[in-house]
């Protein structure tokens, strides 16, 4: 007679026939065979048979789990003896994950984020502090929970074993990527940010410091990076109201001073009605700006009581004077909005809003006044001379705008060659290349290509082909492949690693339908900024209560992939880097991952595509895992990482010119995101003509987005900015080495534009 | 109780140089907070000449 039986963790507890009846019932059940008579016939058969075995010790779990899969093998319930297998490996499964959510959480509570890999994910969060602490345990429950409960075995399995990485897994249930957004539309008229409304901004400072708060508003409601698309176009609007009203003041001061009144805010009005009589605008920037102030200079000498000579004298005094302070304002403002980045907080406090600007085109003097003064901004850096590292900054290069010389932009892409020589920013995004070039239509700022967060770049729209634009879309989620793993386990057999490679596409793909159908099953009320505010395509269309099913699918879903050189060695003995003919079998490749998008994005109408993933977190797991499994393959899986999507080695000698020409190709194919980048050292990076012909040599070769890498070193002590090797050429000291009073005195006086000595005040 | 003052202050000492690096798209501002498979992948970098 069995009265207890011994749980896993080792407690004893009173028998239940009934729960053993009520199991087997649920598969009888699942499999269509059976009912309640036959599920107690077999629990009483597994009672005999525990009996039997066990005698007076009380039975083990996985006692009991064997008999009822023999007693109904026996019972002839086949069927419902696979459902029970099946039902047992889930259990197992869920209760393996909870035992590894403990494990992780105790290990976030406890563990320096020094020594916890695990805690340095993602370089964005520090995970020593509070906040970032309670944000990752979140991530540990929510990835336990979504991998039990979400994925269907085949998922699971493929992503716990590292087929696949599933990107932001935590956020699977909750919401999606990134978004550009529109700051032109979202002004208009002003916004709520959810905790309070905020008015239409009335000059550049509210533009500024309203950009940062929406930026900070939507990290908050999705998991990715932020973008704005047009950074110069909304700003350049700021900037106009801040110099019609600079204008008008100016000019009622230069009055007052010249006629020895009080009040001369009734004649400045008159005036400045003529001059918008005149030009058909309010005062702008350099724009009509002839024919303006004539128009007001009349208007004063009609007033009778100034001359044409005096009359057309303050107004160019005025006129001169409201620019000098809208190029100072604007300045300020950018140098706040870099600031604020860099400062403020979304996620509880856990990260500075992951936040990316792209400018460059505008050409209007509103426009160019902003890209000068946020290339200033970050030319300055922060309050002790910091590099920023936020915003992202993305100059869009573009032949006759700003690209060659003569162009109306010409002078800020130097400045921006000058600045990101310094400051590692902007990168360059350049929209000749062909697969740019097809979207762009003049005087249509939407149809030019922007990015955000790490690379991502949403433009094509099946969905809604009449709408092949940046703004207002982003991506809904990506999942990349362990492109060497299939490699390594084709054995040199291109034909069967073709073959695995579709079937796990075809994975992916669904997997990354099903996410979209659980995303797309939200309402608005999810989303009180992004949805709620029209920041996404169409959403303004919606209901509070409304389901986003629709209006998602203007973004994307991204099939990514890492280590494509890897992958090469694996299945052919050398990279594409090394061969011509290696870079034709990376190029047929990454083609055929690209052909296999385009089909899924015409049959599902959804925007399928194919992303050269950034691989942070996932540049070790993949190849971790592949270690133990097929030990240290060279050149396969000998390093600590997988380099990233199709990039050349970084650590294969090649030069900038032959590392361009054989990346670029890939940035065609690749239309959910790319960048390339090119090592320089610290003389090259400070000679700005030599860092200019990397930039033009990408633009020429068809790049889609790129970046100059350099090393940018600070010794926060004495302020030093530049390279540092294993001593501060400033200041002398080693890392970590103490500077005596006198130094630091001596230091005081030879650099005073050095604020504060860090630590020393 | 005294407070101690702070005359033999020792600037800087414990304090290390900043080292600022692209991770994958985006800038951080110390290599602490990378994982141990960029931090490796870094080191590893080689630069790029200008000439073909």
């Amino acid at each position: 007679m069995i009265k207890s039986i011994v749980k896993r963790d080792g407690r004893v507890v009173l028998y239940d026939a009934s729960k053993i009846a009520s199991a087997v019932l649920r598969c009888l059940q699942a499999a269509g065979q059976g009912d309640a008579t036959v599920a107690a016939n077999v629990a009483n058969a597994v009672e005999e048979a525990l009996e039997k075995e066990c005698g007076n010790e009380p039975p083990q779990i996985e006692q009991i789990q064997d008999a009822v899969e023999q007693e109904l093998m026996h019972a002839g319930m086949e069927e419902a003896a696979k459902q029970y297998i099946l039902y047992r490996a889930e259990r197992t499964r869920i209760r393996e994950a909870k035992t590894s959510l403990m494990k992780s959480i105790d290990e976030i509570t406890n563990v320096d984020a020094r020594i916890s890999d695990m805690k340095r994910d993602n370089a964005n969060i520090d995970g020593n502090t509070a906040m970032g602490s309670m944000l990752q345990i979140g991530t540990a429950g929510a990835k336990a929970y979504n991998a039990a409960y979400l994925l269907t075995p085949d998922q699971a399995r493929a992503y716990r074993e590292g087929d696949i990485h599933i990107h932001d897994f935590d956020f699977y249930a909750l919401t999606t990527t990134c978004c550009q957004i529109d700051l032109v539309k979202l002004f208009k008229g002003g916004f709520s940010t959810g905790h309070g409304y905020l008015r239409e901004p009335q000059g550049i400072g509210s533009y500024a410091a309203l950009a940062a708060i929406a930026i900070q508003s939507n990290q908050n409601d999705q998991h990715g990076g932020q973008g704005v698309p047009n950074f110069d176009y909304a700003m350049a609007q700021g900037v106009r109201k801040t110099f019609a009203k600079n204008y008008a003041g100016k000019l009622r001061e230069a009055l007052e001073d010249v006629l020895d009144t009080d009040d001369e805010s009734v004649l400045t009005q008159a005036a400045i009605a003529a001059g918008t009589e005149a030009t058909g605008e309010e005062p702008r920037l350099q724009s009509q700006a002839a024919t303006f102030d004539a128009a007001a200079a009349q208007q004063l000498v009609k007033d009778g009581r100034l001359d044409k000579e005096k009359a057309t004298h303050v107004v160019r005094h005025a006129r001169h004077r409201a620019e000098k302070a809208t190029d100072r304002a604007t300045y300020q403002a950018m140098e706040g909005f870099v600031h604020n980045l860099n400062t403020m907080h979304s996620r509880a406090g856990a990260q500075t809003p992951f936040s990316s600007i792209n400018y460059g085109t505008d050409t209007s003097p509103e426009g160019r006044m902003a890209i000068r003064n946020i290339l200033m901004a970050e030319d300055a850096g922060l309050g002790h001379g910091e590099t920023p590292i936020f915003p992202i900054h993305i100059f869009k290069v573009k032949e006759g705008v700003n690209y060659n010389p003569g162009d109306p932009n010409y002078d800020l892409f130097e400045l921006s060659c000058k600045v990101s020589a310094k400051r590692l920013f902007p990168n360059y995004v350049f929209l000749d290349s062909p697969f740019n070039l097809q979207y762009y239509k003049p005087g249509h700022p939407e149809t030019e290509v922007a990015t955000m967060g790490c690379r991502t770049r949403v433009m094509s729209n099946v969905y809604d082909p009449e709408r092949e634009i940046a703004y207002s879309r982003g991506n809904l989620s990506f999942t990349s492949i362990n492109l060497p793993r299939l490699a390594i386990e084709s054995h040199g057999d291109e034909k069967l690693f073709y073959e695995k490679l579709d079937a796990m596409m075809e994975l992916v793909a669904q997997q990354l339908h099903d996410r979209y159908e659980i995303q797309a099953s939200k309402r608005v009320y999810n989303y009180p900024f992004l949805m709620g505010q029209g920041v996404w395509l169409d959403s303004d269309k919606l209901g509070p209560n409304d389901e986003v099913r629709e209006v998602l699918k203007h973004g994307s879903l991204s099939i990514g992939f890492i280590g494509l050189a890897e992958t090469l060695t694996a299945l052919y003995g050398h990279h594409h880097g090394e061969s011509d003919e290696m870079q034709e079998k990376g190029l047929a490749i990454v083609r055929h991952m690209r052909e296999f998008c385009d089909k899924k994005a015409a049959e599902t109408h959804l925007n399928y595509g194919l992303l050269a993933t950034p691989a942070e977190g996932l540049s070790g797991r993949f190849i971790r895992m592949d270690q133990k499994r097929y030990g240290k393959i060279p050149g396969v899986t000998d390093r600590e990482y997988y380099t990233n999507s199709f990039h050349i080695p970084v650590w294969y000698p090649i030069s900038a010119y032959d590392k361009i020409h054989k990346e670029a190709p890939y940035h065609a194919l690749t239309n959910a995101g790319h960048i390339s980048y090119v090592e320089l050292d610290g003389d090259t990076a400070n000679n700005v003509e030599a860092f200019e012909s990397v930039v033009r040599c990408m633009h020429d070769a068809g790049i889609g987005y790129g970046s100059i890498n350099h090393p940018v070193d600070r010794d926060p002590i004495c302020g030093y900015v530049g390279v540092i090797g294993e001593v501060c050429p400033r200041c002398g000291r080693r890392e970590g080495e103490a500077l005596s009073q006198e130094k630091v005195d001596e230091l005081r006086k030879l650099y005073p534009e050095v604020t504060t000595f860090c630590g020393c005040e | 109780m005294a407070i101690q003052t702070n005359r033999e202050a020792k600037y800087g000492k414990d304090v290390g140089f900043e080292r600022i690096r692209r991770i994958t798209g985006y800038l951080v501002g110390t290599m602490d907070k990378w994982n141990d498979a960029k931090k490796a992948e870094e080191r590893d970098r080689v630069k790029h000449g200008l000439s073909h």
